[in-house]
């Protein structure tokens, strides 16, 4: 960790800092493998599944992180996740997945015309509206699932028929023979393995269409004169206004990009994940991405590293049946609030670090004196994981300045 | 050379003429500068030179071609800029960004960073504004803002500047540093029209002065080649004689009203923002407070209404406050003008009646036990507006349509009529105009003769000199030096509020 930090302190490059937290990240990792002998923590299987569970929540973070930055709190995008999930499941078992692709955009980009209406052209509420959003999406899909697929050969009136899968690739002659390294049990060189095997592995090429859109909207927003002008119109849209930047359609379009994200975060569960559309699929994963987005300071590469946060102690807890890689992820969590202890120790902020040592040493006793853990916390893990790394980030979080204030022309102050 | 020509520029709205038959010219590379009260037309008329609005008559002539705007974009077109008085900047973008938004620099679809940052370096080179590209605007300080929106003009092509009450928001040296940046802007041709009601300041800067009344061009002057005070300049803009905060005799008894011992506040970086201060303010005294700004003024205020934690003892009419909640001391009978009214005085989005509750929502005739009494309220809200004159509509509009000048008096009038024995008063007459600003005056005389105790803090030395019975000079969060305002000048008091000399007591 000394190293760590002064690597970190010795250079100012941002990629050497993002190896040295990957890095780092990778240590804590191994050593949580070891002590709590737990192999199945960076199994390819383990791996595989969270990146499977972390693209639909990465998308809709990814979509409430186009809309934010033009200023639009979109929380209506559970309701046009579960849009995206009807539109891929009715156009998908009748003309294929692709065509699945399609219609999950279509009633996306349809859910999010009408959240843009609202809120930007009549200024409702964007919470308000986000909300109704979310019950109008709800509504439909339970509606219309029933029209369509309750006569379908093999649907009901709360799912479809199955949809036909997506091209994916699986590359043997990468991830088998790390499979075996991984097995070995090496400090941080399993790890690494059990990553890459685990990538090569069943790897949908919507996962790759997703990580495709997170570095085009990194460059969009941040390299091109088009990203900056939606950027402004979330930080002070009286300033873009008086440049002639058009804020209304800047807007439009950012929030009809939102809903598309989220629709397609939709589709992969859908498409990918299950193979059907079935009612309650989302599973609150449009609010778990906002938050994910705000985890990550409304960028790209941080909702992207919650997102995975997410997916993969969600994948764990999936696949732990007797609770013991709970019981590790618990000395994970105690071992990372250690370290952030140690850090706001650093920046003498002693309140902040008392109670991060407080939780810390809780955590490390908890999992000193358990064996496997309940399997009810298992499923209350991620979300437990989520509020808290909020409760700790939120300090140095940065939302775009405008962010929920509607907008109206030439009402300046 | 002209660069502008504005000849017989009428401009009507419902109820109100605007401008009436205005004419000005403006020669090119020089400071001109356009002075009148607030609501003289002034504004207006900018808003016609930079497209904002359409004049219903009269011609716009610039560099000699005569023009007729439709837009802001036409205006800037033919080199015309505007810089606003509330700054249209984006705090977390750049430098960089906030002066390229809208027309950017590109490279095959990218925005073009290099290019960007050679083009603003060029021109904060050559005009001396002293500008880097790539910090956030949210690091930078209220002159570097400025210059930055200056810039902003310029990089599109901009050379002839309106500059909207550019000063309203500077402090002294701020306001040093922009006149410097604006002689640069001159010499390299630039014309600028500098729109203010601060008469030192245009006297300072200014090649030519345009005096608007009522809508009307009532002079124009060269104070480069005639003599010009700035009491002829108000007095031209009033059209009648200046007001003067002057007192008449002391007021002062021997009841102490507030009595302040050892106060001491820390900041959250462990600095002592005022230290040790020990003062007591009598019924019918105005102690005044002098003090370049951020030198421990605000948090003195806020220790004293409560709102900031300190240390030390504080008494008002003999109780001790120490402990006390805001609320608590507000019903002991302080009333508070706060230096920002937008932040820290009214809710913008409430009516005047709703403002009128305001900070005293426990007393009558607002209140009656734990319930609210809004139809006394409304009552109360008229006869402030009538006696302190706010000019509204009604009392049930949105603060926030009120200009600045009609909300202090709003501000005043709440506080004053809840016959308060001390007034804690921050720049009582901040950005308001000369008629409101006498107003006030008028006020404050009228309270501390009835027996009000005041603690005054102003940047205006002339208003601090003229109302307040003795005065304190503040410097990093210590009382300096004591001064007498019967024999104090405001140039003695300025030196020893930088601390280079002790004023005389």
């Amino acid at each position: 960790m000394t190293a760590a930090i002064l690597i970190w302190r010795g250079t100012s490059s941002k990629r050497v800092k993002i190896l040295v937290i990957v890095i780092s990240l990778l240590a804590t990792l191994s050593l949580v493998r070891m002590w709590a002998d737990v192999l199945d923590l960076t199994s390819r299987g383990t791996i595989s599944a969270a990146l499977g569970l972390a693209v639909p929540i990465g998308l809709a973070g990814l979509g409430g992180l186009w809309a934010e930055r033009a200023g639009v709190v979109n929380i209506g995008l559970e309701g046009m996740m579960i849009l995206g999930t009807f539109g891929a499941g009715w156009l998908g078992w009748q003309y294929g997945p692709w065509a699945g692709l399609a219609g999950a955009l279509l009633f996306g980009l349809a859910g999010a015309a009408i959240f843009a209406v609202a809120t930007i052209t009549f200024g409702v509420d964007q919470i308000i509206s986000g909300t109704a959003m979310n019950i109008l999406g709800l509504g439909f899909a339970q509606f219309f699932a029933q029209v369509a697929f309750s006569d379908a050969p093999g649907g009901g009136p709360t799912q479809s028929p199955s949809i036909e899968a997506l091209p994916s690739f699986t590359w043997s002659f990468i991830s088998d023979p790390l499979v075996d390294l991984h097995r070995e049990g090496y400090f941080i060189v399993s790890e690494i393995a059990g990553f890459v095997s685990g990538v090569f592995f069943r790897l949908s090429i919507l996962t790759v269409i997703a990580a495709g859109l997170f570095f085009a909207s990194g460059y969009i927003l941040w390299r091109t004169p088009f990203g900056l002008r939606l950027r402004s119109v979330g930080e002070n849209p009286h300033a873009a206004d008086s440049l002639g930047v058009n804020v209304y359609f800047y807007k439009y379009i950012a929030v009809l990009n939102s809903g598309m994200l989220a629709a397609l975060g939709g589709a992969f569960l859908a498409i990918a994940s299950s193979g059907v559309y079935r009612e309650g699929q989302t599973g609150g994963r449009g609010f778990i991405g906002l938050a994910t987005m705000i985890f990550g300071n409304w960028r790209p590469g941080g909702t992207a590293a919650g997102a995975a946060v997410f997916g993969y102690i969600d994948a764990l807890q999936l696949r732990d049946a007797n609770g013991t890689a709970m019981r590790a992820v618990v000395l994970l969590g105690a071992l990372v609030l250690f370290v952030l202890a140690v850090l706001a120790l650093r920046a003498k902020k002693y309140q902040t670090m008392f109670a991060l040592g407080v939780i810390s040493a809780a955590l490390i006793s908890w999992f000193l004196v358990t064996t496997n853990l309940p399997k009810e916390i298992a499923l209350v893990a991620p979300y437990l994981a989520t509020l808290l790394v909020l409760a700790f980030a939120s300090q140095r979080l940065r939302p775009p300045a405008a962010d929920g204030i509607p907008y109206r022309k030439g009402e300046s102050k | 050379m002209l660069a502008v020509e504005l000849s017989g520029i009428w401009k009507r709205f419902p109820g109100v003429i605007a401008n009436k038959d205005i004419n000005l010219r403006v020669d090119v590379g020089t400071v001109h500068a356009i002075v009148g009260e607030n609501g003289s037309g002034k504004s207006t008329l900018m808003k016609i030179l930079y497209g904002m609005q359409k004049a219903d008559e009269g011609t716009i002539t610039v560099n000699g071609k005569p023009i007729v705007f439709s837009s802001p974009s036409d205006a800037i077109e033919v080199g015309i800029g505007m810089v606003h008085q509330h700054f249209m900047l984006a705090d977390n973008l750049t430098v960089l960004e906030n002066v390229v938004l809208g027309s950017e620099p590109s490279k095959a679809g990218r925005l073009d960073f290099g290019a960007a940052r050679k083009r603003i370096l060029e021109i904060s080179n050559s005009y001396g504004l002293d500008i880097t590209p790539d910090v956030l605007v949210s690091e930078l300080g209220v002159g570097d803002r400025q210059r930055v929106e200056i810039l902003k003009v310029l990089y599109r092509g901009a050379r002839i500047l309106i500059l909207d009450e550019p000063t309203a928001v500077l402090v002294p040296h701020e306001v040093e540093e922009l006149f410097q940046a604006l002689n640069g802007l001159k010499a390299e041709g630039i014309t600028i029209i500098f729109i203010s009601h601060k008469l030192d300041e245009v006297l300072e800067i200014a090649d030519a002065i345009t005096v608007i009344r009522r809508g009307e061009t009532v002079a124009s002057l060269n104070p480069k080649q005639q003599q010009v005070t700035a009491e002829q300049l108000a007095e031209l803009m009033v059209g009648s004689e200046l007001p003067t905060p002057e007192t008449q005799g002391s007021t002062v008894t021997d009841k102490v009203v507030l009595s302040v011992a050892r106060l001491t506040s820390v900041n959250k970086d462990g600095k002592e923002d005022i230290s040790n201060l020990d003062f007591k303010i009598h019924a019918g005294e105005i102690l005044g407070i002098a003090g370049v700004e951020g030198n421990g003024q605000s948090e003195l205020v806020e220790a004293i209404m409560g709102t900031r934690a300190a240390t030390g003892e504080i008494t008002i009419s003999g109780v001790n406050v120490s402990n006390l909640g805001t609320r608590k001391r507000r019903e002991l009978g302080v009333a508070y003008i706060p230096e920002d009214r937008s932040r820290l005085a009214l809710l913008l989005d409430a009516p005047l009646w709703e403002n009128r509750i305001l900070g005293h929502q426990t007393k009558a005739p607002n209140a009656k036990g734990f319930r609210l009494t809004p139809k006394l309220a409304k009552e109360d809200t008229k006869t402030i507006v009538k006696e302190f004159d706010v000019r509204t509509p009604g009392i049930d509009v949105l603060a926030s349509a009120l200009s600045g000048g009609n909300q202090q008096k709003l501000i005043v009038g709440r506080e004053m009529s809840s016959n308060p024995i001390l007034l804690i008063a921050s720049h009582p007459t901040r950005g308001v105009d000369v008629g409101a600003q006498a107003a006030i005056w008028d006020h404050l005389r009228a309270a501390r003769e009835n027996g009000l105790a005041v603690l005054l803090i102003s940047a205006d030395l002339d208003e601090l000199i003229g109302l307040s019975d003795s005065i304190k000079v503040i410097l990093r969060g210590k009382f300096v030096a004591d001064a007498d305002p019967t024999n104090v000048t405001p140039q003695e008091l300025g030196n020893a509020m930088t601390g280079a000399v002790k004023a005389a007591s």
